[in-house]
């Protein structure tokens, strides 16, 4: 894959998370879905050998801070942290079973989840519902079918 | 190396976090880069389109006429809810000349809005709506529907807008009590979704369960005399200076297609 090739996954990931982020669903499933931005760039991340990653983890994470109207640095903070793990076990996701893909997504949202909560914590009065505990579990979940669709994509 | 870039691109999470919250300087950028990713709205909007319009072309003439009868028996019953409202405002435009007040109803200049299907951050209560700046939006102004005040809009883009609702803990709304003046502040509740609390009012203030709140206007960010909530509970014990007033908010958020942006005066 060239330069080029992989800037263009990047930007065709982007565009299909951030639509799958602004996507409305009812209340609780809502706040019990995945961090959607996660799993996309952990895609990315891991089967492109793309470069300035952490660039693109915190522009991603502004775009997505801005369609939320949320506060600016909050996703984009949660993501180059989360995408520092998971580039940390890029090497072994290629000799791993789904299982244990799954396993290192659920670690990568955990910490998503964590600095996410400690921002909100930081910057207003933590709204905290328990379903957003549920969230990494369904990243996890979901992320064999995320794989198995941007693989489609990237071909 | 890596390990620098990793610690720039948190720092630099760090400093815009910091700028956002404390100052105003980012409010530019972000109009202007929301403007740009209007597209996303469109496209996440563009099913909930489809379906409304197929809706409407489904409908049947029966139902349809149904639903004329149904609207125009309210269209009467709000004219003649509103004769009485309008014998009212001549009859305190009589007394606040009397007593020489400088005191006006106010008229005010309303746009109707659809709620968009379009999602917001998980842990802020908000909803976009299908109007923008192109239709004269702007900042600050008071988003009400049929049975309450919904919020303020706190972002515009040419063809949408953000509203933040009354029921977010980032939202604070001059109010007071409809019985005797009494006034407060609201915001809403973080633990709670669905309720908002009353702050800054005395101890010895005359505040009773089933009290209503209305905007009161102070500050003349908002236009006064519209219905937030009823109290359902006021606690003494749990400030020493201030009571602690709990409020249902007047408008079920749940259930919001259509709302009303209040412009401004219509002078």
């Amino acid at each position: 894959m060239t330069n080029s090739n992989h800037l263009a996954l990047l930007v065709k990931i982007s565009i299909i998370a951030l639509i799958t982020c602004a996507i409305s669903l009812p209340s609780f499933l809502e706040v019990a879905s995945p961090f959607w931005l996660l799993p996309f760039f952990s895609y990315w991340v891991i089967y492109s050998n793309g470069k300035n990653i952490y660039t693109a983890a915190f522009i991603l994470g502004i775009l997505l801070d801005i369609i939320e109207g949320g506060t600016l640095g909050q996703n984009a903070s949660a993501l180059v942290l989360s995408s520092a793990f998971i580039l940390n076990v890029k090497k072994s996701f290629f000799v791993s079973n789904l299982t244990t893909q799954q396993v290192y997504i659920f670690l990568g949202s955990i910490i998503y989840l964590i600095i996410f909560l400690l921002v909100h914590q930081l910057t207003q009065d933590l709204n905290f519902k328990w379903l957003l505990l549920l969230s990494p579990f369904t990243s996890a979940i979901l992320w064999p079918l995320i794989r198995y669709l941007l693989a489609k994509l990237k071909q | 190396m890596r390990l620098v870039k990793l610690l720039l691109a948190v720092l630099l999470s760090i400093i815009l976090i910091l700028l956002d919250t404390r100052f105003s300087y980012l409010d530019n950028f972000k109009r202007f880069t929301l403007t740009l990713l209007s597209p996303i709205y469109i496209i996440v909007d563009f099913p909930s389109q489809v379906i409304d319009w197929v809706n409407d072309k489904g409908a049947d003439n029966e139902n349809l006429i149904g639903e004329n009868d149904y609207l125009k028996g309210q269209l009467i019953e709000l004219k003649a809810r509103l004769q009485t409202y309008n014998n009212l405002a001549l009859e305190n435009q009589k007394i606040s000349a009397l007593l020489d007040s400088s005191y006006e109803i106010p008229n005010h200049d309303v746009l109707l809005a659809r709620v968009k299907s379009i999602s917001q951050s998980r842990l802020s209560n908000k909803i976009v709506i299908d109007k923008g700046s192109n239709d004269g939006l702007a900042l600050s102004q008071l988003v009400v529907a049929s049975s309450g005040v919904v919020g303020q809009v706190m972002q515009v883009t040419p063809l949408f807008a953000t509203v933040r609702l009354i029921s977010d803990p980032t939202q604070f709304m001059p109010v007071k009590n409809s019985r005797n003046g009494i006034r407060g502040i609201t915001k809403g509740i973080a633990s709670n979704e669905k309720g908002m609390i009353v702050e800054y009012v005395p101890l010895d203030s005359d505040v009773k369960v089933g009290d209503l709140y209305l905007t009161s206007g102070i500050g003349n960010s908002y236009p006064s005399g519209y219905l937030l909530g009823r109290v359902t509970s006021i606690d003494n014990s749990l400030d020493p200076s201030f009571l602690s007033i709990t409020l249902q908010p007047s408008q079920n958020m749940d259930q919001l297609e259509m709302v009303l942006i209040i412009k401004g005066k219509n002078d």
